[in-house]
């Protein structure tokens, strides 16, 4: 109880005052103690001392109202002339507020500079603090809104916006809403109508899975932001709008303009009376992709009638995939599409609860999920160019190695027998051929004779060379990096099953070495391993920022400079080899297959693969690089649980091609061959 | 001097008689400043006036932001206050002095007039107010009380002629003064209460009340005090004082305990002091008092309006004045010959030496805030009219003085 402390301290400091005031009175007590108490009154002889002693009180008193007038004067001193500038700060304080004005965020536009983010004006309902107090006010706010009344408090009762401003009630409200306060002004006292930007996608669900969503800044966001001391931060309020995937979270500080600052001057009731100085709000820089959302139309529809097309023939399983098309010369990514998807726009002013846990369910096939980024699946037999490279690197194979397919191989024993995908047997084919016709018997060899020699991780160290197992660096976030097992990894990875379990087998190497089992790599990887065939080792990194175009000074575009992800080197010998072992996947593997491409003028490479787990359908691939002689586009296709390659993935390239080249696909042929 | 003989009372009055033909002789003629001098007492009259006009300067100033601050009021009240002051200094002050009784009276009836229904009006908490029906005008009886409380005291002190001897007189006089203190006490106004309690107590003490009866006394004052602070902080016990009144002691104690309440008045009221610096913000230009930050800008913290807008420059000239009015009313109590003129001056000293502290020193944090006002400047017709009224009775003590022949 440190206050009764103090009061009882202060009360003893008064009742020293008073004692002080009477001791002064006490020389005139000593002057008439001579005299005698006893002088009658009447008589002249106390006189003297009574005039004394009321001289000596009144000098007292004197004393008394001497020292309050110099104390007051000390203590005026001290404030008014000592400590005068800190109080002018306090004062100054008190009367300014500080109200920041959003800035406007950038756009987003697809390379030919068609719209595919903007902002639309939209209509806010604001309402100041003491709105609350009226129960009445709450509950019309309520019922004109479509709120329950405890949300209606609530909203205004968020301090987050800051203690002055006014509060955000509804956004998007309708015309009729908006009319109606502004026709009932005097049931809404400190309600008002603002317009505000707010985040739009007029193209739906297009290109979504580059573009992301925004929202509100997440509480790490925030804090991360109030850390932050560098020059780049972003002083984040809790209304603002930040990105939270794709584009709008990769490129956040670019789309983000600075808020603007308005200083104002205000009474005590926090009313504004006049405004001192403002910074304007900048706003946010322009993005422009690489993204052709002509070829992105083309692709997102492609995905979708893949998929159509596989449900058609009672695959019911199938649902989902993604496609990817990058420019080989400069890592642009044309198109990146991803099915299912969703609409960026359900994110607009906070995505409800609902909304949210359906996109990020299971059982809706996560729609938010870039599967060209982020789907890990078996890389099937679109890995065995580069198991061609691994043998021939390593001596295990030469350019005429020939191999004979019976269509069962027992290299291994009877035991450990495997067939090939074509039951029937290949006959005697070599390298080139069995890239062509995907022969499984040929590779077996290979991961046979890599398991027995002394380059046992011959063909791990090969795909990480082109860059499986590691990410590429795409300038999207949540990048997967797919993996290359190795006998480490699977001797960490299966720390339950028994030593011999664990221990790495030359099964293992022949999954490996066709692309199955435990061999995981995303689309990106592969379409860029495709890439380097088509180049010729010279992979350029993925990206789909292609400049910036600032609304500061003059406008100017900064342009994305391209750069090398990696440089793979082998035998021009064998990059001969390899291309004209994927012309020959296109024109020679199966006649309905080559019916698709010959219907184009450019020449295409590629390769199917048919991804095979345990209990579900098949995951096709198709990967392919055009024109063949002179690649500019690699185009890949991966349809989760699509059967063959050939038949769900292919359709998905050659729609993709067809788009960029003005040359849809006229052949209906299909592929019975099972052609892997 | 001559008069240096004590003269009972009832001598001294005929004595006095004799001697107040000065001021018939001033009539109808022309008046010379000598003459002016010889009926008003210039050196307390003149920094009063100047006082007066400079807290209707301030009040003008604060009549531009805050609308209740209405400056033909204060006008008004000034004016009335002079009508007032007019008639106590035409008027025998030295009557006074016998009627004891009626005085006793006059402070019970004043004290009890706003309880008396129809008439009484409550506000800010306070039922320290009195509307006149009809008229509608309304007033708080406990300001003109202070000064009958005065005279009463006085005119009871002063029959001891400077000594008091009698243990049972000093506890007469005592109880008496705790009458007017108790009725106040219960409107609740503890700071008019406060007022009156130091002024009675300064007269009984200037009486010539013995030092250690007098010790004892403000012992016992001060343990009860502290008595009643302890059991209104202590949760069972009975709570003399009401929750504002604690919070206001709490507060000033450590005013960051309640920043939004009184807390938030004492802080603003010294940011507007400090913040006027040596010269001030100048008229108008007052932003704690003009944009609302400061409470009661123009009643109870006008003292920090004035600093505010006038800076250091202000609150000397304003204590200058103060200083100037209060050492004339002393010189003059030392002057005059009366124990009741000079107990009566006594009285009326120590009031405004004690409004001077507690209104000053709660807007600069020295005391405790109480709604005292400030003499002469505060915004308030019966502060007003009631502050005038003692000048008006001291410019009557001057003008029935005894002069030398």
């Amino acid at each position: 109880m440190s206050p009764l402390v103090l009061i009882v301290t202060l009360l003893a400091i008064v009742l020293v005052a008073l004692v002080l005031l009477v001791l002064i009175n006490r020389g005139e007590a000593r002057f008439t103690f001579d005299i005698g108490g006893a002088t009658p009154r009447a008589s002249g002889g106390g006189d003297t001392s009574t005039e004394k002693g009321f001289k000596n009180r009144l000098t007292g008193l004197s004393i008394f109202s001497g020292s309050i007038i110099g104390l007051l004067f000390a203590r005026l001193w001290a404030m008014q002339l000592v400590s005068a500038d800190e109080y002018a700060r306090q004062a100054e304080l008190n009367r300014t507020r500080t109200v920041s004005t959003a800035a406007p965020r950038g756009r987003i536009l697809d390379r030919n500079g068609v719209e595919l983010v903007n902002n639309r004006p939209s209509l806010v309902v604001t309402a100041s603090t003491e709105v609350v107090d009226s129960d009445v006010e709450v509950q019309l706010l309520a019922n004109v809104l479509g709120m329950p009344p405890v949300a209606v408090r609530r909203k205004i009762q968020d301090q987050t916006e800051g203690a002055q401003s006014l509060r955000t009630v509804a956004v998007d409200v309708s015309r009729r809403v908006v009319s109606y306060i502004d026709e009932h002004q005097y049931l809404f006292e400190g309600v008002k109508v603002e317009e505000r930007a707010q985040r739009h996608y007029p193209l739906g669900s297009r290109c979504a899975h580059v573009l992301g969503y925004t929202g509100r800044p997440t509480q790490e966001q925030l804090a991360a932001a109030k850390e932050d001391t560098s020059d780049a931060r972003i002083p984040y309020e809790s209304d603002d709008t930040v990105g939270q995937a794709g584009i709008e979270y990769q490129y956040e500080s670019v789309l983000q303009g600075v808020r603007g600052e308005q200083q104002l001057y205000v009474d005590a009731d926090g009313n504004v009376l006049d405004y001192a100085t403002s910074i304007e709000a900048q706003s946010g820089s322009d993005i422009i992709l690489t993204i052709d959302n002509k070829v992105q139309e083309a692709a997102e529809q492609a995905l979708v009638d893949a998929i159509a097309r596989v449900r058609k023939t009672g695959n019911l399983e199938c649902s989902s995939g993604s496609a990817v098309c990058m420019d080989v010369t400069n890592g642009e990514i044309i198109a990146l599409a991803s099915h299912p998807t969703f609409s960026p726009n359900d994110f607009v002013g906070g995505i409800s609860n609902d909304d949210w846990d359906m996109l990020s369910s299971e059982e809706a096939g996560n729609p938010l999920m870039n599967r060209v980024i982020a789907g890990q699946y078996p890389s099937a037999s679109t890995i065995k160019p580069l198991s061609a490279f691994a043998a021939l690197n390593y001596g295990i194979a030469s350019m005429d190695s020939h191999y004979v397919c019976t269509g069962y191989w027992t290299g291994f024993g009877e035991a450990y027998g495997q067939y090939c995908w074509q039951h029937e047997g290949h006959g005697t084919v070599n390298l080139r051929e069995g890239i062509v016709y995907s022969c499984d018997t040929v590779f077996y060899e290979i991961g046979k004779a890599f398991f027995y020699s002394d380059d046992k991780e011959g063909l791990q160290e090969t795909y990480r060379r082109w860059g499986l197992g590691s990410a590429l660096g795409i300038d999207l976030p949540a990048e997967s990096v797919g993996r290359v097992p190795d006998p480490d990894w699977k001797w960490n990875y299966f720390t339950q099953a028994d030593d011999y379990a664990r221990s790495w087998q030359g099964g293992d190497t022949t999954n490996l070495v066709i692309g199955q089992g435990d061999m995981l790599v995303t689309p990106l990887q592969m379409a860029c391993v495709y890439a380097g065939l088509a180049t010729r080792g010279s992979i350029m990194r993925p990206h789909v920022l292609k400049g910036v175009a600032s609304h500061a000074g003059d406008g100017t575009v900064i342009d994305f400079k391209s750069e090398p992800a990696l440089a793979v080197e082998e035998e021009g010998s064998s990059f001969d080899l390899v291309a004209d072992g994927l012309k020959g996947v296109i024109y020679e593997e199966s006649e309905a297959q080559a019916s698709h491409f010959t219907n184009m003028r450019e020449l295409v490479a590629g390769k199917t693969g048919t991804a095979e787990r345990t209990g579900e359908e098949p995951t096709g691939w198709f990967i392919a690089f055009v024109p063949a002689d002179d690649p500019k586009y690699v185009v890949a296709s991966c349809v989760e649980q699509g059967g063959f390659g050939s038949e769900c993935a292919m359709y998905v390239v050659r729609d993709i091609m067809g788009a960029i080249y003005d040359e849809p696909d006229t052949s209906t042929a299909v592929d019975s061959s099972g052609v892997r | 001097m001559l008069s240096r003989r004590g003269v009972p009372e009832g001598i001294g009055e005929k004595a006095h008689t004799t001697f107040s033909r000065g001021s018939g002789s001033a009539k109808g003629a022309r008046m010379t400043s000598l003459e002016l001098s010889q009926i008003l007492y210039l050196p307390q009259l003149v920094p009063t006036l100047l006082l007066v006009i400079f807290g209707a300067v301030v009040i003008w100033s604060a009549s531009l932001t805050i609308p209740q601050a209405s400056f033909p009021r204060h006008l008004f009240g000034i004016a009335l206050g002079a009508v007032a002051a007019y008639l106590v200094w035409n008027y025998d002050y030295r009557t006074l002095s016998n009627v004891s009784t009626a005085l006793l009276i006059v402070d019970v009836i004043l004290m009890l007039l706003p309880r008396v229904p129809g008439l009484s009006w409550t506000a800010m908490g306070m039922t320290g107010w009195v509307r006149i029906p009809l008229i509608g005008f309304r007033f708080q009886p406990s300001e003109p009380a202070k000064l009958v409380t005065i005279l009463l005291m006085a005119s009871l002190a002063s029959e001891y002629n400077g000594r008091i001897e009698s243990l049972r007189d000093y506890l007469k006089l005592c109880g008496i003064l705790t009458i007017p203190f108790l009725l106040i006490l219960t409107q609740p106004d503890l700071g008019t209460g406060l007022i009156v309690l130091v002024a009675g107590a300064s007269i009984i003490i200037c009486a010539g009340a013995p030092r250690s009866w007098v010790l004892v006394t403000i012992g016992i004052v001060v343990l009860g005090a502290t008595l009643v602070v302890v059991t209104s902080l202590t949760p069972g016990l009975p709570h003399l004082l009401k929750e504002y009144q604690l919070n206001r002691l709490i507060v000033f104690v450590d005013p960051s305990v309640d920043p939004s309440g009184n807390g938030y008045n004492l802080q603003q009221a010294k940011i507007a002091v400090g913040s006027g610096g040596f010269l001030g913000k100048g008229v108008g230009n007052a932003t704690q008092s003009g944009s609302g930050f400061l409470p009661e800008a123009h009643t109870d913290f006008v003292f920090a309006l004035m600093a505010e807008e006038f800076g250091f420059l202000g609150s000397t000239i304003l204590l200058g004045l103060f200083g100037a009015m209060i050492f004339a009313t002393i010189s003059l109590a030392q002057r005059v010959d009366s124990p009741f003129a000079k107990l009566v001056l006594v009285g009326i000293v120590a009031m405004w030496s004690f409004q001077l502290m507690q209104n000053v020193g709660m807007c600069i944090g020295l005391m405790p805030i109480t709604g005292i006002p400030l003499p002469f400047v505060s915004f308030g017709s019966s502060s007003m009219m009631a502050q005038l009224m003692s000048v008006g009775m001291v410019q009557s003590i001057w003008r029935h003085r005894p002069k030398a022949a």
